[in-house]
């Protein structure tokens, strides 16, 4: 055999691996805008989504689709959840006892196909969104939406609901051309493919895995135009998500943790904020699940007894320890003045007056859920080093999210470590907190247990005047502080990072992001 | 001279070839039968039945241990305000059919697989063979290009290896396999991202296909067939980059396995008493290497390639996630994560299909390579 015949193998082999390369680099990278004759915007995030139908859509991904696609009766500004504003409708009034919402439709307003947006459209999207029975529906519970006249719709609800201009902004509630959608017999296939709204983008296509693209709507009539043609949004992991970005490859990244937008350079803006996401400890109150956790001394110890400021330096710039259940940014929040602090004498001291010799409680979380990319398994671990100094042995109890959830849900936990996003910025979302509610049931919080509170919180839940209902709210916080299953722990950083042509960026707790809002330099 | 095999000099050929006419089944009782002229055509309809038996075999593991994991489907679908109402959590176990016994729901699941229903996904809300249809060709395409340059330049090392034993060359072709196989894809996956795409931004950023492109029309799933097939050359060279360094890193570990594998079969053919002879008879070195070595050497690389290519399949999970590939290892940890029950059992079911059809291939592949496996 000869040698010198297979000597050009490596060199050849070196060739094609080169070439390989080559041909790679021959696609290009880098910034697309107006690489179609139009400005694009690239936003790379991790996909939590489901479906772009309103009815049935409560992601946070969908969020972001469905409020460039559908326009709402109200709507919120920027980031400023404290004040429902004008969306297709132009003004709205609450009845003096809470329960009738009348709101004027905007002149003019038309859908992508060029069809007016009447009170009919807007009865029947509402009603479609109950009828669905999906993720959304609670939304409208106990709401009957009806027409007044053509520009005209009543939004009636048995109870006094305070809440309801806070929660029509919700995109799940925007407004669908009944016409078109009836046409194709109200089908989610069809609303995953082209959009029925008269938002400021149309669909153009839609992968719940891969990518959403959306397109202008030239026929939008709302106050103010979208600055790009088309919107890319693909689902990309937050690593790969930082690379895109500061290459030039997407304009926007959504999920960088505090770590990860340090050091970031190249003209690129960094939005840092306090989530809404409130992570909180919760210490079972049913003595048949543990005798330690609904001690009410042993609740004080676990509170003086967590160093909330080493939880914070976890989370990393822009986290903040909210004082009380309701996040900071929110109506009804407790001023940060009133946050628990650390006291390790007084917390030794309560668990003295507890009575329980060496107190040992298992504490359950989803070792695979990251909160605004926080892990909770860090987060738990760092509470059982914490708890240690004060004398509590902590068995941590991880389990994969699916798993776990089935424990929180049907109160199982001893303590429990999860977080609370919120459906729609109102302090009346938090009341689930109580006993005999939603999450208070999950700490075996009974109804019953603590009649002040829940008075307290039935007077809160029917008044509309906004300065009573924010009185009433940091009161029912302030008790929930004292003797609450809850130990509210942080609301970690939210950052968004942007490539600096981008101008507008605001992070909302509804749907993270309005698109159609973002400017062009 | 051992009695050992001595290789046919007329070249791969077909297996239904004329070997076949003295085959001994000819003269069998069972060559009546009417398939007994046909073995290929037996051994192929034999297999497929098995695997259509071990197909749903695989349904019914897949079924039995999705249901044994702790969790509720509905918790993990349902939102923190849902769950709490039991008519969206009744109406939500209804439409899967997760209100009926466990037997019950196999059973309809089977009746369903039987008429090419899949189910629906619990995070999509799409049929099942819909989600499928776009990842499975993601990642056929991804672990394709990845097996067709691992079987290549796998080969060619191996053989060179093999050829320039102990040299230099040699040397650094085993430092490079070594490398192949210890370095973790996951690894390589970020390091290659980072210095092709970030630092030096010769390859392009993530996903099938440019942000600013449209996807081909769907025909085959397979973005670079597709836009060829419909003209579309912008994005044919788009997704042509974009799969170049997915697919390269995929194979750094799957050319060092190969490379390995050949460079000892070589090595073992090498030392055949009928290498020897054909050198000594004065044949040109090329056809000693193809006809007499490569041939008898590629048996056992068959065998690596096929498990290799099971490998590629497992690699894709953490690829997939650093490139943004939306392929099935993509689709199957979202399904896996959600207890998206009806999305599991289809991925179970595709990833059993890929290693059934790639077993036989490989099993066909024997025959047409080793003439002493199809007289078996």
């Amino acid at each position: 055999m000869s040698r010198s015949r297979t000597g050009s193998y490596p060199a050849a082999l070196s060739l094609v691996a080169v070439a390989a390369l080559a041909l790679s680099a021959c696609s290009g990278g880098g910034s697309i805008s107006g690489a179609s004759g139009g400005k694009t915007l690239v936003v790379d995030t991790s996909f939590n989504l489901k479906t772009a139908d309103p009815g049935r859509m409560f992601e946070p991904t969908g969020q972001i689709v469905d409020k460039a696609l559908y326009e709402t009766l109200l709507t919120f500004k920027g980031g400023d959840v404290t004040k429902p504003v004008a969306g297709l409708a132009s003004s709205y009034e609450l009845s003096a006892d809470g329960k009738t919402l009348t709101l004027r439709l905007r002149t003019g307003a038309k859908f992508s196909d060029g069809s007016a947006v009447t009170a009919d459209d807007v009865v029947y999207s509402l009603n479609r969104v109950v009828a669905l029975k999906g993720n959304p529906s609670f939304l409208l519970d106990g709401v009957t939406v009806s027409r007044t006249d053509d520009s005209t719709v009543t939004l009636t609800s048995k109870k006094a609901n305070p809440a309801l201009p806070f929660i029509l902004p919700n995109p799940a509630l925007g407004i669908l051309n009944a016409k078109t959608v009836k046409a194709h017999g109200g089908s989610e296939t069809y609303l995953n493919k082209t959009s029925a709204g008269s938002g400021p983008y149309t669909l153009t296509s839609f992968n719940t895995n891969t990518q959403v693209v959306l397109t202008k709507n030239p026929k939008y009539t709302g106050p103010q135009k979208p600055a790009y043609d088309k919107i890319v949004l693909r689902n990309v992991q937050a690593p790969t998500q930082k690379l895109n970005v500061q290459r030039g490859d997407s304009q926007i990244a959504l999920d960088l943790t505090s770590d990860q937008v340090k050091g970031l350079t190249g003209g690129l803006k960094v939005t840092s904020g306090p989530s809404s996401d409130v992570i909180f400890l919760l210490l079972n109150q049913d003595t048949k699940v543990s005798s330690a956790t609904a001690n009410a001394e042993f609740a004080q110890a676990v509170r003086k007894g967590i160093d909330y400021d080493g939880l914070l330096s976890l989370a990393g710039t822009g986290s903040v320890q909210p004082a009380g259940i309701i996040p900071s940014t929110f109506l009804g929040s407790l001023p940060s003045s009133g946050k628990t602090t650390r006291d390790l004498a007084a917390a030794k001291a309560a668990l003295k007056a507890s009575g329980i010799a060496k107190p040992s409680v298992t504490l359950g979380y989803a070792s695979d859920l990251t909160v605004d990319g926080l892990s909770l398994q860090t987060l738990a671990e760092r509470v059982q080093s914490q708890l240690k100094e004060v004398g509590i042995t902590v068995t941590l109890a991880p389990a994969p999210t699916t798993t776990e959830l089935d424990n929180y849900r049907n109160g199982k936990e001893q303590t429990g470590l999860w977080y609370w996003g919120p459906d729609y910025p109102d302090p009346s979302d938090y009341l689930v907190f109580l006993p005999g509610n939603l999450v208070g049931l999950r700490a075996g919080w009974k109804a019953g247990a603590d009649d002040t509170l829940t008075a307290l919180g039935d007077k809160a839940a029917t008044t509309t005047d906004q300065a009573t209902r924010k009185t009433l709210y940091e009161q029912i916080q302030t008790r929930l502080n004292e003797s609450g299953p809850f130990i509210p722990l942080m609301q970690p950083s939210r950052n968004t990072v942007a490539a600096s042509s981008v101008t507008g960026v605001a992070y909302n707790p509804v749907w993270t992001i309005d698109v159609a809002a973002l400017g062009a330099k | 001279m051992s009695p050992r095999w001595v290789p046919s000099r007329r070249g791969a050929g077909g297996v239904g070839g004329r070997l076949l006419a003295r085959h001994p089944l000819a003269r069998h009782p069972l060559a009546r039968h009417p398939l007994a002229r046909f073995p290929l055509a037996r051994f192929l309809l034999r297999r497929t039945a098995t695997a259509v038996l071990l197909a749903f075999g695989v349904t019914l593991v897949t079924f039995v241990l999705t249901n044994l994991v702790p969790g509720d489907p509905a918790a993990a679908s349902l939102g923190q305000r849902a769950i709490g109402d039991p008519a969206i959590v009744a109406q939500f176990r209804h439409h899967y059919g997760l209100d009926k016994p466990l037997p019950v729901q196999y059973v309809t699941y089977l009746g369903n697989l039987l008429q090419g229903d899949l189910g629906e996904s619990q995070q999509s809300h799409q049929p099942v063979l819909t989600d499928l249809s776009t990842a499975v060709p993601a990642t056929l395409e991804l672990a394709g290009a990845a097996i067709v340059v691992s079987l290549v330049v796998g080969v060619a090392f191996g053989v060179v290896a093999a050829l320039r034993r102990d040299r230099f060359t040699d040397q650094l072709l085993r430092v490079v396999s070594l490398l192949g196989v210890s370095v973790p894809t996951f690894w390589l996956a970020l390091l290659a991202f980072y210095v092709f795409f970030y630092r030096l931004g010769i390859a392009p950023g993530s996903g099938r296909i440019a942000p600013d492109l449209t996807a081909p029309p769907h025909v085959t799933g397979l973005y670079t067939v597709d836009a060829a097939l419909a003209g579309q050359w912008p994005v044919f060279w788009s997704a042509v980059g974009h799969l170049m360094l997915p697919a390269l890193v995929l194979t750094a570990y799957t050319v060092g396995l190969l490379t390995r594998f050949t460079r000892s079969a070589v090595l073992e053919v090498l030392g055949q008493d009928y290498v020897r002879a054909a050198r000594a008879k004065g044949l040109p070195a090329r056809t000693v290497l193809f006809q007499y070595v490569l041939r008898a050497a590629l048996v056992p690389v068959i065998t690596v390639a096929g498990l290799a290519f099971g490998a590629l399949l497992s690699g894709t999970v953490l690829v997939e996630s650093i490139f943004a590939w939306p392929g099935l290892g993509a689709y199957a940890y979202r399904s896996a994560t959600t207890l998206d029950l009806p999305a599991v059992m289809g991925v179970g079911l595709v990833v059993g299909i890929v290693y059934l059809t790639v077993n036989l291939a490989v099993d066909v592949l024997y025959g047409v390579i080793d003439p002493r496996v199809r007289v078996q």
